[in-house]
């Protein structure tokens, strides 16, 4: 097969387009993607242009469909920034407000927490642990309230950011009206190093407000305190305290 | 209704007028009668109110309703259009002798909609045709429909300052006329008088451009053209490339120049001369344009020589306005607080007596006033709020001292040494260079959106421990800060991933907690050196980001981009404090002067302006450059500016006065980096032809006098001594120098990517 040695036609434009707005040197590759970039915009209007002719209940496309998809398409992919006068104004308007004073002492100065990037980009899975029916005849299916303490099989419960509960719950309980009182027992074994391992009756339950409100449920449960990684560092001080034997 | 006419025979004047000036379309019903007989009255009082006192008032009412109508009947609302004119009291006649009043001549179509568009753009063309009656009717009807119909109403307020002015095929003949006049003028005249060729061309072109004469367009710029100074030549490619109207609409750029009056400063014999000679002819369209479009600076005295004006001009504004720099300027720099550094260390280098600390007084900084008033030229410490210094603040400034005593003194005869450090294997992507002030780190950044942060010296980057790690170390120990870095992961490098876009600009803090990048997405976005994650992202250019800097003081930062605004934050702030608006064109550099109070920004506009950061005021421009600025270097003393710009000329400029004061050719390409050593004895430059080059700094700004003259006039001589100035250049390999930094010590480190 002999290799064509002449360029073709939409290429030799496109080289002669680049030398008439004076560009000399550029990489052979630039033409393949100049030639891309037109054939994408191009087809993109007339695209375009055709939507607008139909919807005109138009059978051929005009120049006004092509004008009018090009002044769109100008609006959303190619916008150009603002005119002088629009920023002239906008620059003198915030200008006249004085540079605001430096808090002294401040740590690191950053924007509020909302304007940062450095909160956790991953929320922790609740466990969904079925409660036994030791307690009686209630099943409750996944209550993630608080810090429930789930009954691990595996004793896991002393390394923390495994067994974590959020206070989100996930699927929402359809129970109204009555009035539960679950009671959780403590897990024998297991667990942890620290002194809060005997685990108090009620203690640290998280509820979810919302939860609360509609359904009327109380529940008591026995936290075993590091059930979750951040609380558990954040609680630290409180459970070495308010702990109490059962 | 009939009664209600019939009563009012009196004051139908009055009320007819009073019609005019409601608004239409109101219940203005009362008098508009739907009676056909009475209106044809109407329209003949109107046109003889419309020549009275309240004429104005009229007029202009008449005209908003003219193109209230004219709106109606494009968007084909005839019912309304007929309601309306019913009810303000206008007819087809109103409409047509409106039109034939203002146009002058008698070949007006009878069409409603020409005339009214005629009628809109009276004030317009009344405004600029003084004397000129017989304005050819071909005006009216290429009068664009910019008016009201279209939706960008800023764009269409800017392109509509471009009323027809003339026939278009007279163009030529004006131009060539003026070219004649010119060229016949005496020789001293002759140079100043050439500056008006560019900005006349330009708009002229861009007038039959955007009134749709695209062939008189063409046949404008091929003739003309190729007679324009040769460094408006990539401004003309752009130009050849906009024969249409709709290509106006997208560059930014030029609708600047439009709106912008081009600043020109011509003596004042020249002045009259061109004045006499445009104001005796009949067709002064050039008087008109001129009006419109340029501000003629004027000064008494001698008429500058080509070479004069050659060195100020070729930006895209022309010149600068002398009262644009006649502020003050506090140029001076802020007291360094005093800090003690500790005796233990004096005494060993000093080893003189022993034991009587107390007697030795501790070394003030050697940088610091040595008298105790105010520098006159100096801001006030509290001009501009700037954080206190932190312990660790002050540790760092006793480590610069201390460098600083080591310090090499550079000069004429004691070059630095230059160290330069080649990225490999960047494969052009390379964007952004920066090393900390110590020079221990330097960060790149490249075209794939990484940053990547080096260690320059053996020691490894390390970064804090997680948070679950942090709780286990005993928070008392002596050596906490050091346990709190994590060993195991660290690395000669990191890699900082979080921008979707090349990144542009990059600046370390001069605490060096902090690591700021700017990016062809938008953003700004500081990372933490302790963490290397990213803290912050800064959004409000929503265009690419050229250049960001950290003040000297660090808390604030610049940015600049291609939305031609450079906004100063403050990283506590998730929104600019300041923006510093009026560049033509993209900012493609910004830096901080060394007291932090002003900010310097250099553009593809060819000028370059300095903001003062308290009320974001420009307080100077400087022009004089022939093509987009790339580097901007402050001299440590903060007097002078230095910049350099595709043009391969790096250009000297005096920030008290406002002038330019030394130009140093060698060059042959883009200039990418500037700086100045650490007692600005030097100045060095690196350029995209692989080489860097050594100026003497204290030579250039040692022999400049700014007379009262020249800072009057602005006239400079700058003094062809560039080989002179020139102590050495260094080539590489085949690596362009993207950055330039001297150590504390004034050893020179470059940094640039191998490009083979």
């Amino acid at each position: 097969m002999a290799t064509p040695k002449s360029v073709p036609k939409d290429a030799q434009v496109m080289i002669q387009i680049l030398k008439d707005m004076g560009i000399t040197e550029y990489e052979p590759r630039v033409i393949n993607q100049m030639l891309e970039f037109t054939y994408r915009y191009v087809t993109t209007i007339i695209e375009d242009a055709k939507l607008y002719a139909t919807h005109a209940k138009k059978s051929n496309v005009d120049a006004d469909d092509i004008k009018l998809a090009i002044q769109c398409r100008m609006d959303q992919s190619f916008t150009s920034p603002p005119p002088r006068d629009f920023l002239l104004e906008v620059a003198r308007q915030k200008n006249q407000t004085p540079l605001p004073l430096i808090k002294p002492y401040t740590g690191p100065r950053l924007p509020p927490d909302r304007y940062c990037l450095t909160a956790t980009n991953y929320r922790l899975k609740s466990i969904q642990k079925k409660v036994t029916p030791s307690a009686g005849r209630i099943t409750v299916p996944r209550l993630s309230v608080g810090a429930v303490a789930s009954r691990p099989t595996t004793p896991t419960l002393g390394t923390p950011s495994v067994q974590s509960v959020t206070t989100k719950v996930g699927a929402p309980i359809s129970l109204t009206g009555q009035r539960f009182t679950v009671q959780i027992p403590t897990p024998q074994t297991t667990v942890s190093k620290t002194a809060t391992s005997s685990a108090p009756t009620v203690q640290n339950v998280l509820i979810n407000p919302s939860l609360i409100g509609s359904k009327n449920i109380l529940i008591t449960t026995n936290m075993v305190s590091q059930n979750s990684a951040s609380e558990s560092l954040k609680r630290k001080h409180e459970d070495d305290d308010d702990y109490d034997t059962l | 209704m009939a009664a209600v006419q019939g009563g009012q025979a009196d004051a139908e004047e009055i009320k007819i007028k009073d019609i005019k000036t409601e608004s239409p379309g109101d219940g203005s019903g009362n008098n508009n009668a739907n009676d056909g007989s009475k209106l044809s009255v109407s329209p003949g009082i109107t046109n003889s109110g419309g020549s009275n006192k309240p004429s104005a008032g009229a007029t202009e009412e008449q005209q908003t309703l003219l193109a209230v109508l004219q709106f109606l009947r494009k968007n084909n609302l005839t019912e309304s259009v007929e309601i309306l004119r019913r009810e303000a009291g206008l007819s087809e006649e109103t409409e047509e002798r409106k039109g034939l009043e203002s146009s002058g001549s008698g070949s007006v179509a009878g069409a409603g909609n020409v005339d009214a568009e005629a009628g809109d753009s009276n004030s317009l063309l009344n405004r600029v045709s003084v004397s000129s009656s017989a304005i050819p009717a071909s005006a009216a009807p290429t009068q664009s429909k910019a008016v009201a119909g279209e939706d960008q109403p800023d764009v269409n307020v800017v392109l509509s300052a471009y009323s027809q002015q003339g026939d278009p095929t007279l163009y030529q003949v004006y131009y060539s006329s003026l070219k004649r006049f010119i060229e016949s003028v005496l020789d001293c005249h002759r140079a100043e008088l050439s500056q008006l060729f560019y900005p006349l061309f330009v708009h002229m072109y861009l007038e039959l451009v955007y009134n749709n004469h695209e062939n008189e367009a063409k046949a404008f710029f091929e003739k003309f053209s190729g007679d324009q100074e040769c460094y408006y030549e990539d401004d003309l490619r752009v130009l050849s490339g906009m024969t249409k109207k709709e290509h106006m609409r997208g560059n930014e750029t030029l609708l600047d120049f439009r709106t912008s009056k081009f600043v020109l400063r011509i003596s004042r014999d020249s002045y009259q001369l061109l004045k006499r000679h445009l104001q005796e002819r009949q067709n002064n369209q050039i008087w008109n344009i001129i009006q419109e479009h340029l501000y003629i600076d004027i000064f008494d005295g001698m008429p500058r020589s080509k070479s004069q004006i050659d060195a100020m001009s070729g930006s895209l504004a022309g010149e600068a306005k002398r009262e644009a720099n006649k502020a003050k300027v506090f140029y001076g720099l802020l007291k360094e607080p005093e800090i003690e550094v500790p005796l233990d260390d004096e005494d060993e280098e000093a080893e003189n007596e022993e034991g009587k600390p107390k007697k030795k007084k501790p070394k003030k900084d050697s940088m610091g006033s040595k008298s105790k008033k105010q520098d006159p030229n100096a801001p006030i410490q509290n001009r501009i709020p700037l954080p206190e210094l932190k312990d660790s603040d002050k540790l760092d400034k006793i480590m610069y001292m201390k460098e600083a005593t080591k310090r090499i003194r550079l000069g004429s005869d004691t070059l630095p040494s230059i160290c330069f450090y080649s990225f490999l294997n960047a494969y052009q992507g390379l964007t952004a260079v920066d090393f900390t002030d110590d020079s221990s780190l330097i960060a790149g950044g490249f075209a794939d959106s990484t940053v990547r942060v080096w260690s320059v010296t053996p020691k490894k980057l390390r970064k804090v421990k997680s948070a679950s790690e942090l709780s286990l170390i005993d928070k008392e120990s002596d050596d906490v800060l050091e346990r709190i870095m994590d060993e195991k992961t660290a690395s000669e490098s990191k890699i900082l991933y979080g921008h979707s876009g090349p990144v542009y600009g990059i600046s370390f803090s001069p605490d060096r907690n902090y690591l700021l990048s700017s990016s062809e997405d938008g953003t700004v976005r500081l990372w933490s050196l302790q963490t290397f994650t990213c803290l912050v992202g800064y959004k409000g250019h929503n265009y690419p980001v050229w250049d960001t800097q950290f003040s000297p003081y660090g808390y604030y930062f610049v940015s600049g981009g291609h939305d031609r605004v450079a906004r100063l934050w403050a990283t506590d702030h998730y929104q600019p404090l300041r923006m510093f608006s009026g560049h033509l064109a993209d900012i493609t550099c910004t830096r901080f002067h060394p007291n932090s109070n002003y900010v310097a920004t250099g553009s593809s506009d060819r000028t370059i302006r300095l903001w003062d950061v308290l009320n974001g005021n420009c307080v100077r421009i400087f022009t004089g450059h022939k093509g987009p600025i790339h580097a901007l270097a402050f001299s440590p003393n903060g007097k002078f500016l230095a910049s350099g710009a595709t043009d391969g000329r790096v250009l000297l400029w005096d920030i008290g006065h406002g002038l330019m004061i030394g130009e140093l050719k060698g060059h042959t390409d883009t200039i990418y980096s500037l700086k100045f050593s650490r007692d600005g004895e030097i100045l060095a430059s690196g350029s995209m032809d692989n080489t860097v080059r050594l100026w003497d700094a204290m030579k250039a700004f040692d022999d400049l006098e700014t007379d009262d003259f020249t800072a009057a006039t602005g006239h400079i001589h700058l003094p062809e001594n560039s080989q002179e100035l020139l102590l050495g250049s260094y080539m590489t390999k085949s690596s362009p120098v993207i950055h330039l930094h001297f150590t504390r010590r004034n050893l020179l480190l470059a940094a640039g990517a191998y490009n083979p």
